[in-house]
């Protein structure tokens, strides 16, 4: 049994993290896999999770992507599908 | 020397350059809604693809240096990207309006959604191959 994967989009709320969030849910519903995926816009807790650049992925809790929005195939590479 | 802010959005984007074709068709005037939707969300920047046929050589200097570059057909014609390859740029992502399933005239009218459609497909990267 795969196991469900946590998605996290750190970002204050701005275009580029809508931007993200949407690519996000495109790559995980083009997959068919298991993933929560959470939405982090409180700027001290990202910070604390030492992101200087946003918007930032982070998958199980490990930061990926940070500064840009990743596009749906680099998204898929990371969770692990291929493009 | 200073440091700029350490909590910036979108610093580690590519310098993204984007051709409307800008065509007289609805397809084509799509192309330019969308270029201007890309450019104001910070995608990238819209540049005149017509200036580029002229061969301008600082537009194209300025083409050929940028991450990325991204092209908008409206239709089959695929008119920018002939120019952009006539002038040596590299294309990086190009997308035709016709192969997204908007439908080329006669109607010159668009709605919202066919931009969002659009504008969504570049921020995914349909357009590289």
């Amino acid at each position: 049994m795969v196991e469900m994967k946590t998605i996290e989009i750190l970002g204050t709320g701005c275009m580029k993290c809508k931007r993200l969030m949407k690519n996000v849910e495109v790559a995980v519903k083009e997959m068919g896999i298991d993933a929560e995926i959470k939405k982090v816009d409180d700027i001290t807790e990202i910070m604390d999770r030492g992101v200087m650049l946003t918007p930032a992925l982070a998958v199980d809790g490990e930061i990926k992507v940070s500064g840009r929005v990743a596009d749906v195939a680099e998204i898929k590479r990371i969770l692990g599908g291929g493009s | 020397m200073a440091r700029g802010s350490v909590c910036t959005c979108g610093q580690n984007e590519k310098r993204r350059i984007i051709f409307p074709c800008a065509g007289q068709a609805n397809t084509g005037q799509l192309t330019n809604l969308a270029a201007v939707q890309l450019t104001e969300e910070g995608f990238g920047s819209i540049a005149c693809v017509a200036l580029l046929a002229t061969g301008s050589e600082g537009l194209v200097a300025n083409a050929r240096s940028a991450g990325e570059v991204v092209i908008l057909d409206g239709c089959p014609m695929l008119c920018a990207r002939k120019i952009a390859e006539a002038q040596g740029v590299p294309v990086g992502q190009h997308l035709v309006m016709t192969e997204l399933g908007i439908v080329k005239g006669p109607s010159k009218s668009y709605t919202e959604d066919d931009i969002e459609l659009v504008v969504s497909a570049v921020w995914q990267g349909r357009g590289r191959s």
